[in-house]
């Protein structure tokens, strides 16, 4: 029975899809998450009468073929880079992106991160760090004596150093863009690594060459709309039940049979 | 007497494959740009050794066969998802890839690009343009689908998006994967592309429902059915073929 299988199929996609939809949920506050989104497709088709064979010596042909589907699979759970709002903080060094661009983070086994998540922090030595701990390239260290940190929206980082009188600039925050965004690597932590599927990170400074500006002062929030979160959960569970349905009914066709005499 | 166990029995294959079809639906419920199939059956009059001496008794035996099935076309439900690189078509039109074994069709706009900047879909498969393939160069920037299919960046206009129609779209082949083949494709005139938003599956849950409940329920009374003649013919060789009696 077919069906029982390809009712299956239905159910573990539909519980992917609440899987994603739920860490969507999990995350609607995470600072510079990227909601993902579960895609599905349908299964080969097992061609029972294939259209445009012949039905008689005369070249007549079969209009239509049977095809029967078995089920389906999920494709990706492909992120949706889109932009999400940005909220007032007045921290000095939290950094909203607006537009394009991620964050550089040099992760402690030697790889490159990129994140969204702009909350930095000053480690022991003064040095722009990530919440974790992990350096923002290029390194750029605040002086303990510096007073009014500025970060400009092209990145800049400006300070008053001791009793000066003008300001003295500590360094130029990178950002990164890749030709397939989507195709990034999660690791958790807001970090994403990159894949052959993204293609190389291109660095640039902010509010250059198409790469958006930072905000400073702002934290950019979870681009996770709760409302279609909770719509996209019922249509799930709903896609769900009715698939066990479809068990329960070739269960019940099956069972006629073997009760058979 | 057996012939009414084997009609019977084409009865049940037949609806066993619809129970197939609903099944396959139902498990594409989420799948975006996936359209319903519907299974049709004829009446199969079985060729009898019919001769004109016992011409008024031998009645001709119609069996169920499964002939085709049929897609249903319609469009399915178009959600906003605000991604800009989903399309949704409205109308009758298909989206053009480009795949190993040649051109392929879909509905299903949930576009991608890849490392190369290439605009593929979900499969990684290039989307067609009517120039070919599409490549966006990292630096552009807001990319535009428009309702006739053009595509406009911040690089200036990209060219006109492949969409087909076809005038008997149910000859297409299914190939899985959102896709379908085969037919004469046709430039789309009626077909409007909707940025941002995609495509539903038009499968509707409670007519899939329905029908499984009605297949089920059908598979039911002719196994029931079966049941009842192989009721009759022990019965009939218990009386018939006791001599004693």
């Amino acid at each position: 029975m077919k069906a029982l299988y390809t009712a299956a199929s239905g159910m573990a996609a539909q519980e992917r899809n609440v899987e994603v939809i739920s860490n969507n949920i999990a995350n609607m506050r995470t600072t510079g998450y990227k909601r993902q989104r579960a895609e599905f497709q349908d299964l080969i088709y097992q061609t029972v009468r294939r259209a445009g064979s012949l039905t008689s010596a005369t070249g007549t042909q079969v209009p239509v073929g049977i095809e029967i589907g078995s089920g389906v699979k999920t494709a990706s759970t492909a992120r949706i880079m889109s932009q999400g709002s940005v909220e007032p903080t007045q921290k000095e060094l939290d950094v909203a992106i607006r537009g394009e661009g991620l964050f550089v983070i040099n992760l402690p086994d030697g790889r490159t991160g990129y994140t969204r998540d702009g909350a930095f922090e000053r480690d022991n030595t003064g040095t722009l760090v990530t919440m974790d701990g992990y350096e923002l390239q290029p390194g750029i260290v605040i002086p303990d004596t510096a007073r009014s940190i500025s970060i400009s929206e092209d990145g800049m980082v400006e300070a008053f150093l001791g009793n000066d009188s003008t300001a003295t600039q500590l360094g130029q925050i990178q950002l990164a863009r890749f030709a397939n965004k989507t195709g990034l690597e999660s690791i958790g932590g807001n970090l994403f690594v990159e894949t052959g599927a993204s293609g190389n990170a291109q660095l640039g400074s902010p509010n250059s060459d198409s790469f958006g500006g930072v905000m400073q002062g702002y934290l950019e929030l979870a681009n996770v709309n709760a409302v279609t979160e909770i719509a996209d959960l019922i249509a799930a569970q709903r896609a769900y039940e009715m698939n066990s349905r479809v068990v329960s009914g070739a269960d019940e066709m099956m069972s006629s049979v073997s009760q058979l005499r | 007497m057996e012939n009414a166990q084997l009609i019977g029995l084409s009865r049940q294959i037949a609806l066993k494959r619809q129970m197939n079809v609903v099944a396959n639906n139902v498990a594409n419920i989420n799948t975006n740009g996936y359209k319903a199939q519907k299974l049709l059956f004829e009446e199969y009059i079985m060729p009898r050794a019919a001769d004109k001496v016992f011409g008024a008794q031998d009645q001709p035996l119609s069996y169920t066969n499964a002939w085709a099935t049929i897609n249903d076309f319609s469009g399915g439900p178009i959600s906003q998802t605000g991604n800009f690189l989903d399309v949704a078509l409205q109308g009758d039109g298909f989206l053009a890839v480009q795949t190993p074994g040649g051109e392929r069709y879909t509905r299903a706009g949930t576009l991608k690009i890849d490392n190369s900047g290439l605009l593929v879909d979900n499969s990684g498969n290039p989307v067609l343009s009517e120039g070919g393939q599409i490549r966006f160069a990292p630096t552009e920037t807001d990319i535009r689908f428009n309702e006739d299919g053009s595509i406009l960046t911040s690089e200036g206009n990209k060219g006109l998006l492949r969409i087909v129609e076809f005038e008997e779209p149910q000859i297409l082949i299914r190939e899985g994967s959102n896709l379908f083949s085969g037919g004469e494709p046709l430039a789309a005139s009626n077909t409007k592309v909707v940025q941002g938003a995609i495509e539903r599956s038009n499968v509707s849950g409670v007519i899939q429902i329905a029908e499984m409940i009605r297949v089920n329920r059908a598979y039911q009374s002719m196994a029931k059915m079966m049941e009842r003649q192989d009721s009759m013919r022990s019965e009939a060789i218990g009386v018939l073929g006791n001599p004693s009696r």
